[in-house]
């Protein structure tokens, strides 16, 4: 059965996510089943991973172009972890904020399947498939309420996503013109040949590839939909697309930026630089709009496009120190990002309200969450002893190394800005001048002491992995090594 | 939309065509253009016909969105399942296992005239089942 | 005008409905015609000159066999399509509720609010 494996860590979640919908009454269990299961057959794959080596499964047992290969190597197995992990939290924190139907558990499971999906494949078409997949799972996770601006925020993320996936498939359109066959390790092979020949037709597949994939991953002037998807959603469907659906994007880039696209070295040396304007452009936007803000989710859906520019800055610079750093940051923003909205979540059932101006006093009803809270946005700002430290420092020397001082301003610019908007928060959580705390109790049902312990005990254990990371972060960086080195080989075993 | 019976007549008379048709279609997935998806779409048509010259209570009466329901939840279920056996049978995920009959007759290609009915039977339930629901229920279930 | 050219024509077309025109289903119109400018393109990559659908005859054995075009490209957009379908239904369930809570299915009035 070993040698199943990948198809298997697929199917589990879409097969369990078929049964909710038959036993309705044993939704959550069968969900944490099937991630579970999951988990635990992707980590009887660790030791080969860490070890360099890759693993390839045909569909059907058709080889080559005429079939989809599922390819697990290190890069795979880093964000399938990730994606995993971050799963369980989101199921357990589910459970505290209301009692879901089955169809909220069947859409989670279905969106997580086809992340996977996304991850292992190796076919250019069947990531277009999955990634349509995840979309469409989460347009219906956006606007579960059926009321309200919810329902407007999910439209308008229908519409980008949509012209979004449409770029994409027409860049697929041209790659699969030029070269005839659609599996990656292929179109690698040969792609110098057919640049020597086709230059501009390339060119044109790779900006529109970047421009749909651009959109799902907000770089600066395509990020209109996130503000609003991402606060207007429920606090857990917020954490899974900060987390990790946004990653899911930039994974598809290194994809197809450093498996197929940087053969040919001037043009991926360009490519870089194009990547590091956008992303310092991406930081100080979503930074100043951030500080802007009075309401709490949006503030941290800015904080997201912020950190999402320190991403594609660090994989602008190319080096193997910036591509650590990126990866190392990507673990990192998820952890403590996932962290900040199921606080926000806590925040907003306790005190019934999203403005910021009402959560004056805070801190002196629920100490432990604005604990955390703090601590998670000291790894934001880049504050050492929280792991957000130590990825933004690798990229800075990163940056120096390269020859570009500018930007090491320019994250610095972003993260004394960082700094003043969380920190206007923390000041109002502890401000005890006033005694009108808003104590209205929320509406809904009494909460058993077993459910509050679901929606605390997650921010509490991302909270304690994130100090962890933070004061030994060797950990986080020998899990990323294998996928370092094969991209600096660019995916040649 | 007054009750127009030539509408009513000529509708009743041709839902067993379209549905043989669709049918039809489903079948000769392997052979000729069609398969699961347009078989499928074909199926669901003729129930959007029928019902908007009869009415949409009265289609649903016959025709319940429970059992469409139900019928397209667990036919995937069975898709999977045939992807095991698939392994069970020494290959990989979705292999071959049916023997292949001479190319060109209906029972040849292995499983694939077998997958094809699995996909045109979800197809034709989730488009009536979407049409019911969008003007039955006005989106609540 | 070879299809090619034609369907970055309708891309065109599609990505100015969806941007300019302010009705919500005006929108979705544009968006469907985007979703059909890729699958023509796709399709009309695999043509040849003077070939012939791709449906196996049982004479085909003896005969020699003459140009067919190509069928990869034609299955891979019926998945396309499919989701295209999938994206449009979803979009007109969202269009139907937007529309009981707001009473209006404009987008300069509806992002007012």
């Amino acid at each position: 059965m070993k040698n199943h494996l990948p198809i298997l860590i697929i199917i589990f979640p879409l097969v369990i996510a078929f049964l909710i919908l038959f036993l309705k009454k044993y939704s959550v269990q069968l969900s944490l089943t099937g991630i579970f299961a999951s988990l635990f057959l992707l980590l009887r794959l660790t030791s080969e991973i860490l070890n360099g080596n890759t693993i390839a499964y045909h569909l059907g047992g058709w080889e080559g172009p005429m079939g989809i290969t599922l390819v697990i190597d290190g890069l795979s197995f880093y964000f399938s972890f990730l994606v995993l992990c971050a799963g369980i939290y989101i199921i357990f924190y589910s459970l505290y904020e209301e009692k879901y139907s089955s169809s909220y558990y069947f859409f989670l499971l279905l969106s997580i399947s086809s992340m996977l999906g996304v991850i292992f494949t190796g076919d250019i078409f069947n990531m277009y498939i999955f990634y349509e997949l995840l979309t469409i799972s989460t347009y219906l996770l956006i606007a579960y309420l059926k009321k309200g601006k919810s329902l407007k925020a999910s439209f308008n993320y229908l519409i980008m996503g949509g012209v979004g996936l449409s770029f994409f498939l027409l860049g697929v359109g041209f790659l699969y013109a030029l070269f005839g066959f659609l599996d990656i390790a292929l179109i690698a092979e040969n792609f110098l040949d057919i640049y020597l020949v086709h230059r501009e037709m390339l060119m044109v597949s790779f900006a529109l590839m970047v421009i749909g994939i651009g959109i799902k991953v907000a770089l600066f002037p395509l990020h209109g939909w996130l503000p609003d998807a991402h606060s207007l959603a429920p606090s857990s469907v917020s954490a899974l697309l900060s987390g990790i659906t946004v990653k899911i994007g930039i994974y598809c880039l290194i994809r197809i930026l450093y498996g197929i696209f940087s053969l040919e070295k001037y043009f991926f040396r360009r490519t870089g630089q194009i990547f590091l304007i956008l992303g310092s452009v991406t930081l100080l936007f979503g930074a100043t709009m951030a500080l802007a803000q009075i309401d709490l989710k949006r503030l941290l859906a800015f904080s997201t496009i912020n950190q999402i520019g320190i991403i594609m800055i660090g994989f602008g610079i190319g080096t193997k120190a910036g591509i650590t750093g990126a990866l190392f940051h990507i673990l990192n923003h998820a952890i403590l990002k996932i962290s900040l909205f199921f606080c926000a979540g806590i925040i907003i059932k306790k005190t019934g309200s999203r403005l910021l101006q009402d959560l004056k006093g805070f801190g002196r009803r629920e100490p432990f969450i604005v604990l955390s809270f703090t601590i998670a946005s000291m790894g934001m700002i880049g504050i050492p002893s929280v792991n957000g430290f130590i990825s933004k420092f690798i990229i800075c020397s990163a940056a120096i190394e390269a020859g570009f001082p500018l930007i090491v301003v320019i994250i610095l610019i972003a993260s004394v800005i960082t700094a003043a908007y969380y920190f206007k928060i923390i000041v109002l959580f502890f401000d005890s001048s006033e005694t009108s705390v808003k104590i209205t109790k929320p509406s809904g049902k009494e909460m058993t002491s077993l459910r509050i312990i679901f929606g605390y005990w997650p921010v509490y254990a991302l909270t304690g992995v994130s100090v962890f990371l933070g004061i030994f972060p060797t950990f986080g960086i020998n899990l990323l090594e294998p996928a370092v080195k094969l991209i600096l080989s660019n995916f040649v075993p | 939309m007054k009750n127009s019976s030539i509408i009513k007549t000529i509708s009743q008379k041709l839902f067993p065509f379209i549905m043989l048709f669709g049918v039809y279609l489903i079948l000769h997935g392997h052979l000729s253009p069609g398969g699961g998806f347009q078989g499928g779409v074909v199926l669901g048509t003729a129930v959007i016909l029928l019902s908007l010259s009869y009415g949409i209570e009265e289609t649903e009466r016959k025709i319940k969105i429970k059992y469409l329901s139900i019928l397209e939840e667990s036919v995937i279920l069975f898709f999977i399942f045939l992807g095991f056996l698939g392994i069970l049978t020494g290959g990989f995920f979705l292999k071959n296992f049916l023997p292949l009959g001479q190319a060109g007759g209906i029972l040849s290609g292995g499983f694939l005239p077998l997958l094809n009915l699995i996909i045109g039977m979800k197809v034709a339930a989730g488009i009536s089942g979407i049409f019911f629901i969008l003007f039955k229920y006005r989106g609540e279930i | 005008m070879t299809p090619i050219h034609f369907s970055i024509l309708l891309f065109f077309i599609g990505l100015y409905g969806v941007v300019n025109k302010n009705n919500l289903i005006k929108k979705i119109i544009g968006l469907t015609i985007l979703n059909g400018s890729t699958v023509l393109f796709f399709i009309s990559i695999g043509y040849f000159e003077n070939g012939i659908a791709p449906i196996f005859q049982k004479d085909m054995l003896k005969n020699p066999v003459p140009v067919m075009v190509n069928p990869v490209p034609q299955a891979l957009m019926l998945t396309a399509i499919v989701i295209g379908v999938s994206v449009t239904a979803l979009a007109l369930a969202l269009i139907v509720k937007i529309y009981e809570e707001y009473k209006n299915l404009d987008i300069q009035q509806l992002s007012k609010e």
